[in-house]
């Protein structure tokens, strides 16, 4: 059973894997940042297409690449699926999955029905292949913790977004006619945000801020339901939206609700980690949920005003929140991983996460990305905003980006220079 | 108190001082920093050694397996007490920026590791172990001294 169970962190994938989908989301935000650049104030009209490339640049190109990062390195470790041939996996997912994000954006600026079509064969047959490949593993595991039950649910949400978001690409592509688009619209929106990026980041976040900050754990009610009921509401959504149109205005709500409390508990726990010391991480995780309660009081602010400053403000909140957990976990993964492996491999001279990437680093990143959240939000209401906070975002993932080639440089270069101890033990 | 609860009560206690510790050292009370780190690797080590000589044996010999988890437990027991050696030399030349990077990976090694154990391995125990081997096993692991 335990053998089944990939017990330890040394089934973990090579650190490769974990970093390449690091680097391509770090590099997907550098195009964020230029398109701000490009885009300007155009970004926040939900009606503009320049909105919906840059929301698919967010959410596909960066968010994606980093949770799919995080799944490739927790599924072994916290779940205990054991991936084989994650090198192989990973690639087949990641080449079809970048060119895809890239012909998917092109197509949104053109209208070309052939990109949409090409864009709907590459992510879908990437994002469906390794979403089925994943559920396939966890579905077989003997025991079950809150987080990979939760993280089984929203791989769910996950594939019923991808498919709801190829029956769009195929309607701009010509292949359906598309009558319930609109639905369809509102479905894929709902799933994406809530269905499985904050339901991803939930799962997870119940086991690492247990374990990254030692605090007591999240209530059993809300560790054990919370992931279901989430996927349950959305569902129920989707499918009596045709039938009752303004059922988003009693799902809403109650996601919202959801959310808060999540949040709220979230906030309490930090409040009561064993370990004091205030880190980057700890900072972004409160910024992050903070921001997850700003943007769900904004939302039903907005449906109920109209005020459509409301609303982007809303969208903006949520995307702080997803970015800012990313990057928290971003912190203690990247160090912990490179001084992990170097040291299994049994090099003395393993860097040790502090030289990987200093606290103080992650402090001046933390500075730089609250600073963009700022900035941008300022810029809904004093446009020429617009251009530092495009400039704030790039400098934010450039300054990923170089954790990540930094990471990578002592990677080698220990392995390259470093003293070894030979242990008979399996290392990756 | 059964064995599953006794052995995570102790995983807690070894998060508390080891918590006391770290921030002693952030607050560069080297003197506090020391007692509680000693008193952490005492915790940690006793614990350990109640796991080695009691509790694997008796999982190994009722379920045939040598190989399975027991295995990879110790290996990251050694994994844990490699790093505690370090942190000791940390603390004893007070090398604040050495110790605090080493606490980090203690503790993200640490909780993964208590984790398996209080959600797959004591959980097994409770269920695989005969009630009496299981007061009996207990009982032992109480006794065990470094």
């Amino acid at each position: 059973m335990f053998d089944q169970n990939g017990l330890s962190l040394d089934q973990a994938p090579p650190i490769s894997v974990v970093l390449r989908f690091f680097l391509s989301g770090a590099l997907f935000g550098i195009v964020a940042g230029l398109l701000i650049l490009v885009f300007n104030t155009a970004i926040f009209d939900p009606a503009a297409i320049e909105a919906v490339i840059l929301t698919h640049t967010l959410t596909l190109g960066v968010m994606l690449s980093f949770m799919f990062a995080a799944l490739f390195q927790m599924l072994p470790v916290i779940a205990g699926v054991k991936l084989t041939a994650p090198v192989r996996k990973a690639n087949m997912l990641q080449y079809p999955f970048i060119l895809g994000v890239i012909v998917l954006l092109f197509a949104f600026y053109s209208g070309k029905v052939l990109l949409f079509t090409i864009a709907s064969f590459l992510l879908g047959g990437a994002i469906l292949s390794i979403t089925v490949t994943m559920l396939r593993e966890l579905l077989k595991l003997p025991n079950h913790s809150s987080s990979s039950k939760g993280m089984s649910i929203a791989l769910i949400a996950l594939g019923i977004l991808t498919i709801l978001a190829l029956y769009m690409t195929g309607t701009l592509g010509g292949i359906f006619e598309g009558m319930h688009y609109l639905q369809v619209k509102q479905a894929h929106f709902t799933f994406g945000l809530f269905g499985w990026i904050a339901l991803l980041i939930i799962s997870i976040s119940f086991q690492v801020i247990e374990m990254f900050y030692v605090t007591p754990s999240y209530p059993t009610l809300m560790h054990k339901h919370l992931p279901l009921s989430l996927l349950i509401l959305i569902g129920t959504g989707t499918l009596l939206s045709p039938i009752i149109a303004d059922v988003w205005s009693f799902v809403t709500p109650l996601l919202a609700l959801l959310m808060v409390l999540y949040a709220l508990i979230t906030l309490k726990r930090l409040t009561q980690r064993k370990r004091p010391i205030t880190d980057a991480t700890v900072l972004l995780w409160r910024i992050g949920t903070g921001l997850l309660i700003a943007s769900m009081l904004l939302m039903l602010s907005a449906d109920y005003s109209g005020y459509t400053i409301l609303a982007k403000l809303s969208y903006l909140s949520f995307a702080g929140f997803a970015i800012s957990i990313v990057f928290a976990m971003f912190y203690k993964i990247v160090p912990f991983l490179t001084w992990f492996h170097l040291s299994s491999q049994g090099y003395f001279t393993a860097p040790m996460m502090h030289e990987v990437i200093h606290p103080k680093t992650a402090m001046r990143h933390f500075y730089i990305h609250s600073a963009t959240l700022l900035v941008l939000a300022l810029s809904l209401f004093f446009s020429p905003l617009i251009y530092l906070g495009g400039f704030l975002t790039l400098l934010s993932f450039g300054w990923i980006l170089w954790q990540i080639i930094h990471a990578w440089r002592l990677y080698l270069h220990t392995q390259r220079t470093g003293e070894k101890f030979e242990m008979n033990i399996p290392t990756t | 108190m059964n064995i599953s609860q006794f052995m995570t009560q102790e995983h807690r206690m070894c998060d508390t001082t080891f918590a006391e510790a770290e921030q002693a050292v952030a607050n560069g009370d080297w003197e506090a920093a020391e007692k509680a780190f000693l008193q952490f690797s005492n915790e940690t080590l006793t614990h350990f050694k109640r796991e080695e000589d009691e509790l694997f044996p008796v999982f190994e010999s009722h379920t045939g397996s040598t190989e399975g988890p027991t295995q990879v437990m110790r290996y990251e027991h050694e994994q844990v007490k490699g790093l505690i050696g370090k942190m000791a030399e940390a603390i004893e030349s007070q090398e604040k920026d050495t110790y605090l990077s080493l606490c980090e990976s203690m503790m993200i090694l640490l909780q993964q590791h208590n984790m398996k154990e209080e959600q797959m391995l004591y959980a097994m125990c409770e269920r695989l172990l005969p009630p009496e081997l299981k007061d009996e096993t207990l009982e032992k692991m109480k006794q065990v001294e470094l």
